[in-house]
């Protein structure tokens, strides 16, 4: 029976709908540029007492940064969200002013390359977006992905090459760059996930092996993937780091289950994390001590005991307070790591509760629409790689924030986008951009929405049509 | 899949709303003690930044300022009168930006002293803090403390960790509390970094650490001072006990000690006996481990925690400098007879700060209840507004005032006829007790103790003096008695 249907043309209504959405971004694009250089002139206000002379070339060049991140946006990915750039534009802006602001306590220099990392990082973002025309291009792809993360994974333990710090080999060192491969390794692994479950997603929910008269999953699908997370965690092991083992693993065991629905994986995984959390515990001095100090960080109170980072942080927060000192006006630099693991504790002295938690909101934004996109996106690869894209910085957020205010052991991860770091800024804007070309392609939630209703009303007059049931 | 990706949507929403939550929990909730924690280094630097509270003596003289530094990163100083930095170095503690703050009265009462909010009456006072600092008068008066430390200094010369403690018996108020070797706080809080590190390794290289309190922070046996106590859980629980006759011995054989027997001996092996009254005025070693022995050890034990033994004093400077007295357990001693009887005499394992001996006397002298000791005054705003200002508390109730009653008449014989004759002229009416702890290798050492109080008048006052490391042949009256007769001296004198 034909539907009668009094809906403008699909194609009109999208065209409409991608403009506005544009518009939006331009919009917000331009709010988050103004309120980061209004934060820096205040910072650089309150910690000098002068005005800053170069608050109009920062705006002007967070404008071109802008401009150039947006126009790529209407060219390469016009119908993707509009939110998500802004919100990630903001969480750097407020980055670099707290780099800006340590650098002016502390009388080092880090701004100036951070400022040269972000424009990178715009730059990888629109490369990406210009590469990866289509998300499913990525899934053809899906050996070659696997090889390179495990390359990547081991370029740090090759000699000469890797380099340590802060007791982690998670860096290589190219002349007076450093870099840490592993923050591209997550992405690249979690498209190789996404493939690999979006094809063997049957295999790996419908049981098919016998055992007895019993139908039991079949185990062999899961041989590779599993060969690949334990490759994951031993190499995370010799490279003595929790941080990243933590979250490839929960990424893994994420999307594992937003495969296959079934909880017997959620069940294995905790009970493996447990068990490979209690022997890094007992084998791993690191691990160790981050295990201690996070049950009990104020044990070591003494006079000359005047250390402990996490200490230090809850007293940087404390004496944020609600409102926090004021831009400038605290001493952020008094905690160790700030400018990397640390820099929430930063925000969160200087800008107060209201600060913290409007980063913590600003994460929590980027995760709804990243979990909007994976529903509304086309296939099931594309789904599971927006949701694994969402859980790595939602998760990797969650886990050093975590860290800071204790809910978690520490683990030495940055904060994306806002900590210091070029290979992590680098490698978050290339992860979002992957999640900007999937939104693209995905319609919008809107039109999900839209679908859903039309669905809904279809049935209801089928139902009425067919007449009563008996 | 779509209902699986929303429900992960829930759970990173539930994670960051616990983020939310524990920041609540650390901004808002202990945003407060953070912010003043001494080990804040924030709290060292605002007190750089900003002036810091003044912390004065009970007869108004400026111990510890903030003044503005001439150069140097930091726009104040903390600095301490030089008249008096090293005589209250024990009880003012110091503010150091390396060494953090955590003794003392710069320690205890910080949130006063340092720059504070004031507090909030609308939302913007809420957003836009203004401070303000308070300033700390101490019980202490600067003369007598310097006549103390004289006294101690003249009378134990060259002596680690001769102390004295004097309070006021009725409020708990520290009156004077010195104990050698002092250090001058000044170096530990300068502004370089380098002075303060010289500084403090001078002071921890030092014999007996001086940045150790000797009064409050150091035991030592208390001997047969202790038998003050012991008498006190005769006369308020075994009348039976109080009301014998205890026959004249010169030595007595331990229980459960093979055969031969160990021997508890007296001074000398002098013979000695009789009454309760005149065991504590003689100081009957044999008799009162006796006495020990039958008043049980669950009895002996809890008249030692009543007098606040076993426990920390409340005095008010942090809580982890205060040493804890020591006495034994009914559970221990239940199976160390000999121990009991030792213990009796103020021997074996019991140790005591002069402060918590100076709390015994006190406590007798005002009718068996212990003040809460204290070194804070009062605490005003910077208008001079009043902002707290200490109230006598009693602490623990050690025996009936019938019992302090009857000890103060067997401690008044112990200054006219006893261990402590010939020490007080008799019109000052001094109760007392003297205490001679054997104590080192071969007990070739003692430490000699004195504890009294003069009831006379309106104004009590109760003195301990302590010089731990003396010769064998010395007694808590040849040594601390003279100590504590000049500090009456000067105190009464004064009157």
């Amino acid at each position: 029976m034909p539907v009668m249907t009094l809906r403008t043309p699909q194609s009109m209504r999208r065209a409409r709908g991608v403009k506005a959405r544009r518009r939006t971004e331009f919009g917000l694009l331009v709010l988050a540029s103004l309120v980061i250089v209004a934060a820096y002139t205040l910072m650089v206000l309150g910690n000098t007492s002068r005005l800053p002379s170069d608050s109009i070339p920062l705006l002007v060049s967070l404008f071109l940064l802008a401009a150039v991140a947006h126009v790529a946006n209407r060219v390469l990915a016009p119908n993707a969200h509009a939110v998500i750039l802004p919100i990630v534009f903001l969480l750097n802006g407020i980055g670099y002013t707290m780099i800006v602001r340590i650098d002016l306590g502390t009388g080092k220099h880090y701004a100036p390359l951070q400022a040269v990392w972000t424009a990178a990082g715009v730059a990888a973002y629109v490369i990406t977006l210009f590469v990866v025309r289509r998300s499913r291009d990525l899934d053809r792809y899906r050996y070659l992905l696997l090889f390179g993360g495990v390359v990547l994974m081991l370029v740090p333990l090759v000699p000469h090459l890797g380099a340590n710090i802060n007791g982690a080999r998670l860096w290589i060192r190219l002349g007076s760059l450093e870099f840490q491969p592993v923050e591209l390794a997550k992405i690249v692994l979690c498209i190789f996930f996404a493939s690999y479950f979006a094809e063997k997603r049957e295999l790996l929910t419908i049981p098919t092996a016998r055992l007895g008269n019993r139908l039991v999953l079949d185990p062999r699908p899961l041989v590779p993937i599993a060969l690949a997370w334990v490759f994951a965690i031993g190499v995370m092991s010799l490279e003595h780091d929790i941080g990243f083992s933590a979250l490839l693993f929960t990424l893994f065991i994420g999307m594992l289950w937003v495969t296959t629905g079934r909880t017997g994986y959620l069940v294995l995984g905790v009970a493996l994390f447990a068990i490979g959390a209690y022997i890094s515990t007992r084998y791993f001095a690191q691990t160790h001590i981050r295990i201690e100090t996070w049950l009990d960080p104020w044990k070591v109170i003494s006079p000359s005991d005047p250390g402990g980072q996490l200490r230090q942080a809850w007293y940087s927060l404390g004496s944020g307070g609600i409102g926090g000192t004021g831009l400038g006006l605290g001493s952020p630099w008094l905690i160790p790591n700030v400018r990397t693991d640390f820099i929430f504790a930063g925000i969160g002295e200087e800008m107060g509760l209201l600060g913290s938690t409007m980063v913590v909101v600003a994460f929590l934004l980027i995760v709804g629409a990243g979990l909007r996109i994976a529903q509304a996106a086309k296939s099931e690869f594309s789904k599971l790689a927006a949701t694994g894209l969402t859980i790595i910085i939602g998760f990797q957020a969650f886990f050093i924030i975590g860290g800071v205010v204790r809910l978690l052991p520490l683990t030495g991860i940055t904060l994306p986008f806002v900590s210091y770091g070029g290979s992590a800024l680098i490698a978050n804007y290339v992860l979002i951009a992957l999640l900007m070309r999937i939104s693209d392609e995905g319609g919008t939630t809107a039109d999900a929405a839209e679908k859903e209703q039309y669905e809904k009303n279809e049935e209801s007059r089928r139902a009425l049509l067919a007449g009563p049931r008996r | 899949m779509e209902k699986r990706i929303r429900r992960l949507g829930i759970f990173m929403m539930l994670c960051m709303v616990a983020i939310f939550v524990q920041l609540n929990n650390i901004q808002v909730v202990k945003a407060n003690s953070l912010a003043t924690n001494p080990a804040n280094p924030r709290v060292q630097a605002a007190g750089r930044s900003q002036p810091r509270g003044d912390i004065i003596s009970a007869d108004g003289v400026t111990l510890a300022s903030s003044v503005l530094a001439v150069s140097g990163v930091y726009k104040y100083r903390r600095v301490y009168n030089p008249n008096t930095a090293v005589l209250f170095s024990q009880i003012v503690g110091y503010n150091s930006l390396k060494y953090g703050n955590f003794n003392g009265v710069e320690a205890e009462y910080n949130s006063y002293l340092v720059a504070h909010n004031k507090p909030a009456k609308s939302l913007r006072d809420l957003l836009t803090s203004q401070t303000e600092v308070d300033n700390v008068t101490l019980t202490i008066n600067s003369n007598l403390q310097s006549q103390v430390a004289q006294a101690v200094d003249s009378g134990a010369p060259g002596v680690n960790g001769a102390a004295a403690v004097v309070l006021d018996p009725t409020t708990g108020a520290i009156e004077a509390m010195y104990s050698n070797p002092v250090f001058d706080p000044n170096p530990l809080a300068s502004p370089d970094l380098a002075t303060e590190t010289a500084a403090w390794t001078a002071q921890l290289a030092l014999p007996g650490n001086p940045l150790r309190a000797g009064a409050y922070n150091q035991i030592y046996p208390p001997g047969s001072s202790f038998k003050v106590i012991t008498a006190s859980g005769a006369l308020e629980h075994r009348p039976d006990l109080a009301a014998m006759t205890y026959p004249v011995v010169s030595s007595i054989p331990l229980p459960d000690t093979g055969t031969p027997p160990q021997i508890l001996h007296n001074y000398s092996f002098e013979p000695c006996g009789g009454t309760l009254q005149e065991l504590l005025i003689q100081s009957c070693d044999a008799d009162f481990a006796s006495v020990g022995q039958l008043l049980g050890a669950p009895t002996l034990v809890n008249q030692a925690q009543a007098y606040g033994f076993n426990q920390r004093v409340p005095l008010d400077v942090p809580a982890s400098t205060v040493a804890i007295s020591n006495f034994g357990t009914a559970a221990a001693f239940a199976a160390d007879v000999p121990g009991l009887m030792k213990s009796a005499i103020g021997q074996d394992n019991v140790a005591a700060s002069a402060l918590q001996m100076a709390m015994v006397a006190g406590t007798v002298a005002n009718g068996g209840v212990e003040m809460t000791p204290h070194v804070m005054a009062q605490i005003r705003g910077s208008q001079g507004n009043l902002v707290a200002s200490y109230t006598p508390k009693p602490w623990l109730r050690a025996t009936s005032s019938r019992t302090a009653a009857t000890l103060t008449t067997f401690m008044q014989g112990v200054a006219s006829s006893g261990t402590a004759a010939g020490i007080f002229p008799a019109n000052w009416n001094v109760a007392a007790k003297t205490g001679t702890a054997e104590v080192g290798p071969n007990l070739s050492e003692t430490t000699d103790w004195l504890i009294a109080f003069a009831p006379n008048g309106q104004s009590k006052v109760a003195v301990a003096v302590v010089v731990p490391k003396q010769a064998a042949k010395q007694t808590g009256a040849g040594i601390s008695g003279p100590i504590v007769k000049q500090i009456l001296q000067d105190i009464l004198g004064n009157q």
